[in-house]
């Protein structure tokens, strides 16, 4: 087993602590807010108002082993429970027995906030708005449209060409309205210097993950694993606009840099270098290492730090403007082809990898054309159907066995 | 009454979805051709899987468009309605890029909710969408084109409202209704005109209404009817909620825009973009205009947000004394089975009175 990673393992236990003390703050009466990962948090950040990711919460809910009985506190309410359950377990989560709650249960929000993305988050966000104590704001998801070629060259300067000013003016608006929503229930009002200065913090940040992944694509043997970039990276990006997200991301780059210096390898035996396309698999971290001794193979990438690279960086003159570039396209840059096919194909070109696995999920489209990209470059994928953060999914899926059955049969031994 | 432009010869406009202002595309000189799918049928598997797991009625579109069964069309407009929608649109994109299809394809991007914002945003997308019909047919909607296509629409509403009176009055079955919905949605409107006037016969079932998935052709209603049920009426998009017959009186195409996108806004509440609170109010709307006595919801599998309608709905009508019977997941090749079995169940609660 390779030796975990600092940065991980400091990430792990900063949001840990900072749930607990969001958490003792909430229940002693201050507003929080639980919004998916693509809303303008930036927001919230500036306006002072605690918030915890619906996808986040959903990883530690499945963690924790008890994603299938949050299900069917949703299938109590008469609710479905095979749908779009990444997004629906936190409702479940709320009507647990104290005991089974992770790390004491998610305070109820005073606030809920999502895009009206696909056909039933809005409806999910708004069975928050119906808990007493909870209000629900939605935001509009235009489709992708128009089609840039190659958009992480483009978006973090020419975001404008990048989506069009007509998708750009819409979600504007819509901050503006969240804005004074949030300022009327709270009191507050939104300093757009202090915006301004989470964005320049946002981009920082964003720089430090940029570098991380390049020197990731570049290192040879692989210098981390996946299950530990993936926390070290995804909660700063929770605390997206603060110093300490920034200073994580630095300290995590250094990490990397570091062991590249002194060629650690995750793998010392590598042979084969993966890439894991589609939400992490949170019921099974350790999947992620399960191949090493055997085959000899391991993941290099997953989207975490590479969305986390490209995905987020925006520099503009006017915060809210520059905040809707960041988020008017954050679904199209992974899930919609081309925007997503094309950019997975780049990645896996730089990350040099042997083969794909290819988690797709239930609303996740596209899936054929990432796999088609890939394929037609000699790079073998497997694709599997299954929700990412549902057991029952996963361990129907039989994702070790197939892993392991296309090392064997698909993607041959590096000499 | 004056009588409209001749349709023979218009041009055809496909549509694959439910947000289309037809006036735009009737005053460029086009016919709007509704592409409704089916329950029943192959897909192949190109079409099953390129857009993802979807709506197997949105993949047999997928299917019938990739095997050129639409290759009349001038153009193809794909509303962002829905998220299999959507992925057909994503699907087509690509492959109209390789010369798989023969004719341009356009989205149609028009968010649901209201307020100053979203309609701004609404009115440039139907800008859009009339600069694409124009691309086709080489007509601007100007000022008598608008004025012309909204006189045979609202011809085709006002005929669509006599078929409305009639189901309510026991002169019209379900499946009738619907196939007369198909021809409104799919033909020229004189023509539509005429076929939805002569949707009148005797209908003495129970009346009963029906909510869920959308139905795009007559398979569960007739074996609904089957019980001795009337479908009188449905909140989804290829019955009495298709947006057909309405229009707009303006003189450019600015106004009209922008009228248009206020009409969208305060349109029936369809599941996939809408709230399940909007869906109740406008379930209840459609009981008390169509004097239903009971209710079936029949969902698809993969069209998941009328399922998620379905706790709340029933509320509504067990809350007002009628009988609510749902299936949620049916697959595309049990619905007449899945159809008879609910309306059975409905039939026999109906018969027993237990929510008289």
């Amino acid at each position: 087993m390779s030796e975990r990673l600092a940065a991980a393992v400091a990430a792990t236990r900063y949001q840990k602590d900072w749930f607990a003390r969001m958490a003792a703050r909430a229940r002693a009466g201050e507003q929080i807010a639980i919004v998916n990962a693509d809303v303008p948090h930036e927001i919230l950040r500036a306006l002072e108002i605690p918030y915890v990711v619906t996808q986040w919460w959903s990883s530690i809910i499945a963690a924790k082993q008890v994603g299938p009985a949050a299900m069917e506190r949703v299938a109590a309410r008469g609710l479905p429970d095979f749908s779009l359950q990444y997004d629906a377990m936190p409702l479940g989560e709320q009507e647990l027995p104290e005991h089974m709650r992770p790390w004491g249960g998610l305070p109820a929000p005073a606030f809920a906030i999502a895009e009206r993305s696909g056909d039933v988050t809005q409806k999910i966000f708004e069975q928050w708005g119906e808990r007493p104590g909870t209000e629900t704001f939605l935001l509009s998801r235009t489709a992708a449209d128009p089609v840039p070629p190659r958009w992480w060259e483009l978006v973090s300067h020419e975001w404008e060409t990048a989506f069009g000013s007509d998708r750009l003016d819409l979600l504007q608006d819509e901050i503006e309205e969240l804005t004074s929503w949030l300022e009327d229930r709270t009191g507050r009002r939104l300093d757009r210097g202090r915006l301004a200065e989470i964005m320049r913090l946002g981009n920082e940040h964003a720089e430090w993950n940029r570098r991380t992944r390049d020197l990731v694509a570049a290192a040879r043997p692989t210098p981390v694993s996946v299950n530990d970039t993936m926390p070290a990276v995804m909660v700063p990006q929770w605390h997206r606009g603060t110093q300490w997200a920034v200073d994580a991301a630095r300290a995590l780059h250094d990490e990397v840099a570091e062991r590249v210096a002194r060629g650690h390898a995750v793998c010392p035996a590598e042979r084969r270098r993966l890439m894991w396309i589609g939400r992490g698999l949170w019921s099974d971290l350790a999947m992620y290492q399960r191949f090493q001794e055997e085959f000899g193979a391991v993941f290099v990438w997953s989207m975490y730090l590479a969305i986390a690279a490209d995905g987020y960086r925006r520099y503009g003159e006017d915060p809210v403007r520059t905040l809707a570039a960041r988020f008017v396209g954050i679904t199209d840059q992974l899930y919609v082809p081309p925007w997503s096919s094309d950019w997975y194909l780049a990645e896996a070109l730089s990350h040099d990898v042997d083969g794909v696995v290819h988690l797709v999920a239930d609303d996740t489209p596209g899936g054929v054309f990432i796999t088609e990209a890939l394929e037609a470059a000699g790079i073998p994928v497997l694709e599997i159907r299954a929700n990412n953060a549902d057991a029952r999914s996963t361990g129907a899926a039989r994702i070790p066995e197939r892993i392991a059955d296309f090392l064997r049969t698909r993607v041959p031994a590096r000499s | 009454m004056t009588v409209g432009a001749p349709d023979l010869g218009a041009p055809r406009i496909g549509v694959v979805g439910a947000d289309l202002p037809r006036q735009l595309v009737l005053a460029a000189g086009a016919t709007p051709v509704r592409i409704l799918g089916s329950w029943s049928g192959p897909v192949s598997d190109e079409a099953a899987q390129l857009p993802g797991a979807v709506d197997a009625v949105a993949a047999r579109i997928l299917d019938a468009l990739l095997r050129g069964a639409h290759d009349d069309l001038a153009g193809l407009v794909v509303c962002n309605d829905s998220t299999a929608h959507l992925r057909v649109f994503y699907v087509l994109r690509i492959l109209a890029e390789r010369g798989r299809v023969r004719y341009p394809v356009h989205l149609l991007d028009a968010p649901r909710g209201g307020g100053a914002p979203r309609d701004r945003f609404v009115a440039r997308q139907y800008q859009r969408l009339a600069a694409f019909c124009t691309s086709l047919t080489g007509a601007a909607p100007d000022a008598a084109g608008l004025r012309d296509a909204a006189e045979r629409e609202l011809r085709l509403g006002e005929a669509l409202q006599r078929l409305r009176r009639r189901r309510r009055s026991g002169r019209c079955s379900g499946p009738t209704a619907l196939a007369a919905y198909r021809a409104a949605a799919t033909l020229p409107p004189g023509e539509a005109v005429a076929i939805v006037d002569a949707a009148d016969h005797p209908a003495r079932g129970r009346p009963v209404f029906v909510t869920g998935s959308a139905h795009p052709d007559e398979t569960a209603y007739e074996a609904i009817e089957t019980v001795g049920l009337t479908v009188v009426g449905e909140d989804h998009d290829t019955g009495d909620s298709a947006w057909i017959g309405d229009a707009v009186a303006a003189d450019d195409l600015e106004a009209a825009t922008r009228l248009l996108a206020g009409r969208h806004a305060g349109r029936a509440p369809l599941a996939a973009r809408s709230l399940t609170a909007e869906r109740i109010a406008h379930l209840e709307r459609g009981l008390d205009a169509s004097g239903a006595t009971g209710v079936i919801a029949l969902v698809r599998e993969l069209d998941d947000a009328p399922a998620w309608d379905a706790a709340a709905q029933r509320r509504l009508v067990e809350g007002r004394g009628m009988p609510f019977q749902a299936r949620v997941r049916v697959r595309p090749g049990d619905i007449a089975g899945a159809a008879h079995e609910t309306a059975t169940a409905l039939a026999q609660a109906l018969g027993r009175g237990e929510h008289a």
